[in-house]
């Protein structure tokens, strides 16, 4: 397996120890009706699973978290808890939130450091259901099925499984070794996941159902970026946040820091992407990062810590730029941005206010890199794998919110292709719903 | 581990409880409303809020409880100054009659107090005919405002093999004695209820103490209309006194009775440390009044998971395990010493340990004022290991044991150069 380390790039903050989740636990008013519970889009429960560790039934609460979320470490870690389970924290009243997250993440680490073990491999039902995508919606689709006794195969395109967590998220955010503890947990309720098998060729997906398996999960996520003008290509330094951020986890990290080290960078984009993008360049070396955005601070998509992080990390925020065209010189090398500045126009209802440029006020951003994260689509073409299923105009599967069903019976889809740009926690949820919905139309169809 | 099952069913007085959790009698166990509630959460039993007659009219002083809040921590003790049931006995039997029908698996205890030989056999009769399936003397409350009741029988043996014998007479289901603690020694007024028939023994009431005095009233809490008393204190605080009387109990060869423990127990692991000293069931009030009912859920499942964990199919294979090695002190072994460790890698340099090994210690500990960092003179250090109970950091000081001709150093003598001063022969 491929480890990045460097000095600049360190692995994840450490978390919460056993005295300091007990201490975090104790804050808990383990409050009747647990908002926080309800606040929390995959059920994973906090309330019962603080209960229990405040009562010292540590094993019990990691197994709730568990049962509940098989990717409870990677929510964990990743989750904007701060806008879920801990925006309805009660402990506010009297003071501030439970970090409800930290101590989430501590019970599944605890769970491996004392080999706890929740599950174990469930009598085999008879039935094959296939998943395509090793991303969390795949990933908790596919525990979920296993659970209730499924063979379940995952077809994964990319080297290794766990989608964006493994080939986004950079690796001070989330480590992929924390990844393959929880990874090797589904492998052992018995969920085969195929690696360098992506389902790709016209009706693959839809086929499936013929090869033998009574279902089909799709989970592919978002994989084309946007463009900023789709003509240019195969220009130096210039590249997509999908191309950048895999590169910070493959075999490319070495090639990637040289060209960061003392280079100018610029990152298109407001989002949470965009800011991994950044802080990922300054913390490999790059002399100065430019995040260009064409609203303010305020306006940007990204949770507000990670834009005061990334601040802190020496990313140089340059608001109210719209960028208008690249520089490229005649090696095909890219020289930098060409920016217009903006105003805020007043906004319309409830609306974010819309940036207007400024007449005459254009300008040149040198840069010797520039990364294009303007948001994240379904690949194109990918409507082919599923000619039958029915998907918007950007591509989206449309598939019943209860169900996760398509337009296709037998297949079901969930995670970032349904919703577009949305969480690890969505993900975990829909692939659980799905899970529930193909098992009842398992056993109907056994009736 | 989660397809394993184990069995937390327990034989008590040959009756089948389905696991060792009982509600204790107070008001968590006040009406049938209440305790279906808790049936459904999980309890296997209830001793059910002790039975009053009618001849008295019974009414709880207001406020009846004060809480013994430590730091930020809630609820460490509990101080009540309730009487036994203030509902009518028809009531209450009526109540028994209906979980009786609707929760036919759970075991109910009644509990029951009374004030002369005839009322005792009385309510012992109305209980077992209406579905009771154990009885509970009350022995033991501390507080009542009626004389030749509650403790005030504890204290005197006569009166409880006596009353035990009574009730044993008037009925034929077990019958346990529920004792107060607050005497030297219980094992004399268990042999007294054994001497009265009695098939098991409950034990701790509540011990009588005083949680708080108001700085503006200079009034005991709770303050009953300007009064306050000595009452009943309850609660993790009891706890050590409650594992003392259970184990002096289960030591008690000539006793040989089942136990019921209690005093103190919220989590599976108060519990489990009551099975260990002897108990066979285990009951709760002051858990259930911090927590709610539903702590039991993580009491079955705290308890079950240990089980898996270590292989241990039954929970009568943990009762009294801890009583071979608990001896009186004279047993032990003094050539054996030791020191204690530092892991000072993960020391946060607040420095506790030197405060308390100054102050209440060996003087073994020097502090490098650079560094923030604490440094052990092995040869003073008297393995007291009062500086790991404040050390914030869990296992970071730990008992080293030491070869057999490690020797420590002698304390200090100031007065070393006044010893013409000295004034002393030696002790014939
Ligand atoms: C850079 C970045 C940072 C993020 N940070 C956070 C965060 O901090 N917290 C948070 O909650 N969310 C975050 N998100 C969002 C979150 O990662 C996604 O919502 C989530 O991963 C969606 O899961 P998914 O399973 O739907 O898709 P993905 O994670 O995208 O997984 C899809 C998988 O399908 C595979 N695949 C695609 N096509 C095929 C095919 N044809 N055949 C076989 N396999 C195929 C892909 O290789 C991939 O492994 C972030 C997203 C990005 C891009
Ligand atoms: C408010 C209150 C009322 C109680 N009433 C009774 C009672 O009526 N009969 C009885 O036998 N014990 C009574 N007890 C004692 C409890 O049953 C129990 O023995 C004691 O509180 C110790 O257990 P704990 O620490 O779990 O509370 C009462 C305790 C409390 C706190
Ligand atoms: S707990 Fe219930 S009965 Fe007791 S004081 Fe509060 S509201 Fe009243």
């Amino acid at each position: 397996m491929f480890v990045n380390t460097s000095e600049n790039f360190t692995g994840m903050t450490q978390g919460f120890g056993l005295d300091q989740a007990v201490a975090e636990a104790e804050r808990c008013l383990l409050c009747h009706d647990a908002p926080c519970s309800k606040a929390c889009p995959a059920d994973t429960d906090p309330g019962t699973f603080i209960r229990k560790l405040r009562l010292k039934n540590v094993t019990g609460a990691i197994r709730t978290i568990k049962e509940n979320n098989i990717l409870g470490g990677a929510c964990g870690v990743l989750c904007p808890a701060a806008r879920l389970c801990e925006k309805e924290c009660c402990a506010t009243g009297i003071g501030r939130p439970v970090e409800i997250a930290k101590i989430q993440r501590f019970l599944v680490e605890h769970s491996w450091e004392r080999n706890f073990k929740v599950f174990e491999p469930a009598a085999p039902n008879g039935k094959s259901v296939a998943v395509v995508g090793s991303g969390p919606a795949g990933l908790s689709c596919a525990a979920e099925l296993a659970k209730q006794g499924c063979q379940v195969t995952i077809f994964e395109a990319r080297p290794e499984a766990g989608g964006v967590i493994r080939y986004g998220v950079p690796s001070y955010r989330y480590d992929v070794n924390f990844l393959d503890h929880e990874l090797r947990e589904i492998k052992e309720l018995g969920v085969e996941i195929r690696c360098n098998a992506p389902i790709r060729g016209a009706g693959e997906a839809e086929n499936l159902l013929q090869k033998g398996y009574a279902a089909v999960f799709v989970a592919t996520g978002l994989w084309d970026a946007a463009r900023l003008n789709p003509e240019v290509s195969n220009v130096d330094g210039l590249m997509t946040s999908v191309e950048y951020l895999a590169s910070l986890r493959d075999e490319q990290f070495e090639i990637l820091r040289n060209k960061l080290k003392g280079s100018t960078v610029a990152v298109i984009g407001g989002g949470s992407v965009a800011i991994d993008c950044a802080e990922s360049a300054a913390k490999l070396g790059a002399e100065d990062v430019y995040l260009v955005y064409r609203r303010s601070f305020v306006q940007m998509p990204a949770e507000e810590v990670e834009r005061i992080e990334a601040l802190a990390a020496g990313v140089h925020f340059l608001l109210l730029n719209q960028p208008v065209d690249f520089v490229i010189n005649h090696h095909r090398k890219i020289m930098g941005l060409r920016l217009v500045r903006t105003r805020l126009d007043a906004a319309v209802g409830s609306g974010r206010r819309m940036p207007k440029e400024i007449p005459g006020s254009e300008w040149v951003l040198n840069a010797d890199i520039v990364i294009e994260a303007i948001g994240n689509q379904a690949e194109s073409g990918s409507q082919n794998w599923y000619p039958n299923v029915a998907v918007d105009r950007n591509r989206l599967i449309q598939a019943d919110a209860e169900t996760r069903q398509t337009s296709v019976a037998g297949i079901f889809a969930g995670g970032d292709i349904v919703r577009g740009p949305a969480l690890v926690v969505d993900a975990v949820n829909d692939g659980k719903v799905a899970a529930k919905a193909i098992l009842e139309q398992l056993s109907q169809q056994e009736a | 581990m989660a397809g394993k099952k184990v069995d937390l069913s327990v034989d008590f007085c040959v009756i089948k409880f389905e696991n060792p959790f009982l509600l204790s009698s107070s008001p968590v166990s006040n009406s049938a409303e209440m305790v279906a509630k808790a049936f459904e959460a999980g309890w296997s039993g209830v001793a059910y809020k002790t039975l009053n007659s009618d001849r008295v009219r019974i009414v709880h002083p207001s406020p009846r409880m004060n809480p013994y809040h430590y730091g930020s921590k809630r609820l460490v003790g509990l101080q009540n100054v309730e009487q036994i049931s203030d509902r009518s006995l028809k009531d209450n039997l009526l109540d028994f009659l209906y979980l009786k029908k609707n929760y036919p698996d759970k075991i109910i205890i009644s509990s029951i107090m009374g004030f002369s030989n005839e009322e005792w056999a009385y309510l012992a009769k109305a209980s077992e005919d209406n579905g009771a399936d154990m009885l509970e003397l009350n022995f033991s409350c501390p507080h009542m405002t009626i004389e030749g009741s509650g403790h005030k029988v504890g204290q005197a043996n006569h009166l409880i093999e006596k009353f035990t014998e009574t009730v044993k007479k008037a009925v034929s289901i077990p019958v346990l004695a529920k004792m107060t603690p607050n005497i030297t020694d219980m094992t004399e007024p268990a042999l007294f209820a054994k001497q009265g028939g009695a098939d098991a023994i409950a034990a701790i009431n509540t011990v009588r103490g005083i949680s708080q005095i108001g700085l503006d009233d200079w009034t005991a809490r709770p303050k009953v209309a300007g009064i306050g008393a000595i009452s009943g204190t309850s609660g993790p605080a009891v706890k050590p006194i409650g594992l003392r009387f259970i184990a002096d109990l289960a030591k008690c060869e000539q006793l040989g009775l089942p136990l019921s423990g209690q005093g103190g127990i919220e989590t599976w692991i108060d519990a489990l440390e009551y099975l260990l000293l002897g108990s066979t069931t285990v009951q709760v009030t002051t858990g259930i009044i911090h927590y709610g009912y539903r702590i039991v859920e993580e009491m079955i499942e705290g308890l079950s998971d240990y089980m898996v964990e270590r292989d241990i199919e039954r929970v009568a294979d943990l009762i009294g395990k801890a009583l071979p090695t608990l001896q009186d002190t004279d047993k032990f072994d003094l050539e054996s010493q030791g020191v204690a460790s530092y892991d000072l890698d993960r020391c946060v340099g607040c420095g506790q340990c030197l405060i308390v090994c100054n102050d209440s210690a060996g003087q073994a500990l020097e502090w490098d004022s650079q560094l923030r960092r604490p440094r052990l003179i092995e040869d003073k250090c008297l393995s007291c290991m009062v500086c790991s109970f404040v050390c914030p950091v869990s296992g970071l000081i730990s008992y080293k044991p030491q070869p057999s001709d490690w020797q420590r150093r002698e304390t200090a003598v100031m007065g070393e150069q006044l010893e013409a001063e000295l004034k002393l022969a030696a002790f014939k």
